[in-house]
């Protein structure tokens, strides 16, 4: 019986994918934010209000995760012609191989952002680094303000915060400082964006914080330490 | 369910370092507090996905990794007993760096050499 010591990150193949993708997005000038959060929460709603606002300002493509359909990818195609849909089979996350076949699909000098809606889930996504400059967690009222701590992972991966659908804060009991109290105990200066893509409100910083980090002027996400 | 694309990666991992003749008795892995794996099922996709090959019959043996931070702030290291609840015992701000406890790692592999033949 032989002992061979190994000592590698299973994950070292999709690690060393998403570094080539952070390359080849560097290299094209492109700002990448991977969007996480639960199904349901409201990523693709944002995404619309999101592509419509910055219509004129930016040049923003999209990678659509979703286990099945292109629906996703077909709401947005209204928004803007730069939009992949990535079928991931069952998957409930997107790996990085994934995003460059998306990426493959889309005029990348042509942009100036690249947003990545993943696969709505809040747990298996955090696992996988994508070549994103920028990772945002959305929740949103409908889920409850305890969501946070019970998904403290995606908290301490997330470089913001967007609280959404605060037009239905009057209809459910959701209250937004035990929300930002449960965030606190993890991480006391991350940033939290509460927005409506309904009713419009909020969604100003939302995209004055887009616009920064597309222009440049964030910081990029060299190195995920997880 | 990322349980299946962690396997499916680590098996890939371990046929790169299985020696052609060798047959696989055991691998070792650490799987970190953090990434919410669920050791059962890790183990028993490793067991389906082995049948009928070089892999068949091994054991994996999984070493969970507890979360270990680090304070951005005071640089104080401690082991939080709730992932949920990260301010500082020492400074009382809440700015941990993950020191331990996220990602999985393939640590060993045992393997019984075959006479060839």
């Amino acid at each position: 019986m032989a002992e061979i010591p190994v000592v590698a990150k299973v994950l070292k193949l999709n690690d060393e994918l998403a570094a080539m993708n952070r390359l080849a997005l560097a290299d094209a000038g492109v700002r990448c934010v991977n969007l996480m959060g639960a199904p349901g929460c409201g990523k693709t709603a944002l995404l619309e209000a999101t592509l419509s606002a910055l219509a004129g300002k930016l040049m923003v493509g999209v990678v659509a995760g979703d286990i099945a359909t292109t629906r996703d990818a077909e709401r947005l195609i209204a928004h803007t012609p730069h939009v992949t849909q990535i079928n991931t089979g069952g998957s409930c996350h997107l790996e990085a191989h994934q995003v460059r076949q998306g990426m493959d699909h889309l005029p990348l000098t042509d942009l100036d952002l690249l947003i990545i809606e993943n696969v709505g889930n809040l747990i298996c996504p955090v696992s996988f680094d994508l070549g994103e400059g920028a990772r945002v967690a959305m929740f949103s009222v409908t889920e409850g303000h305890d969501k946070p701590a019970k998904h403290p992972s995606v908290v301490l991966a997330a470089d913001l915060v967007i609280l959404g659908k605060i037009d239905l804060k009057p209809y459910v009991p959701f209250d937004e400082s035990i929300f930002r109290a449960y965030l606190a105990n993890m991480r006391d200066n991350l940033a939290v964006l509460p927005l409506s893509a309904t009713s419009g409100e909020g969604l100003s910083a939302w995209i004055s914080w887009l616009t920064d980090f597309g222009a440049g002027s964030s910081g990029f996400r060299v190195n995920l330490s997880i | 369910m990322h349980e299946a694309a962690i396997t499916a990666a680590l098996l890939e991992q371990v046929r790169s370092f299985l020696p052609e003749r060798g047959r696989l008795i055991e691998v070792h892995i650490e799987v970190g507090e953090m990434e919410h794996l669920d050791p059962v099922v890790m183990e028993t996709l490793f067991a389906v996905s082995t049948e009928d090959t070089r892999m068949a019959g091994a054991v994996l043996t999984i070493y969970p990794v507890p979360l270990s931070v680090c304070c951005e702030n005071c640089m104080e290291n401690w082991m939080p007993e709730d992932p949920a609840l990260l301010v500082c015992p020492q400074c009382g701000v809440a700015r941990p760096k993950i020191i331990e406890g996220s990602g999985v790692l393939l640590r060993s592999l045992e393997v019984e050499e075959s006479d060839g033949g």
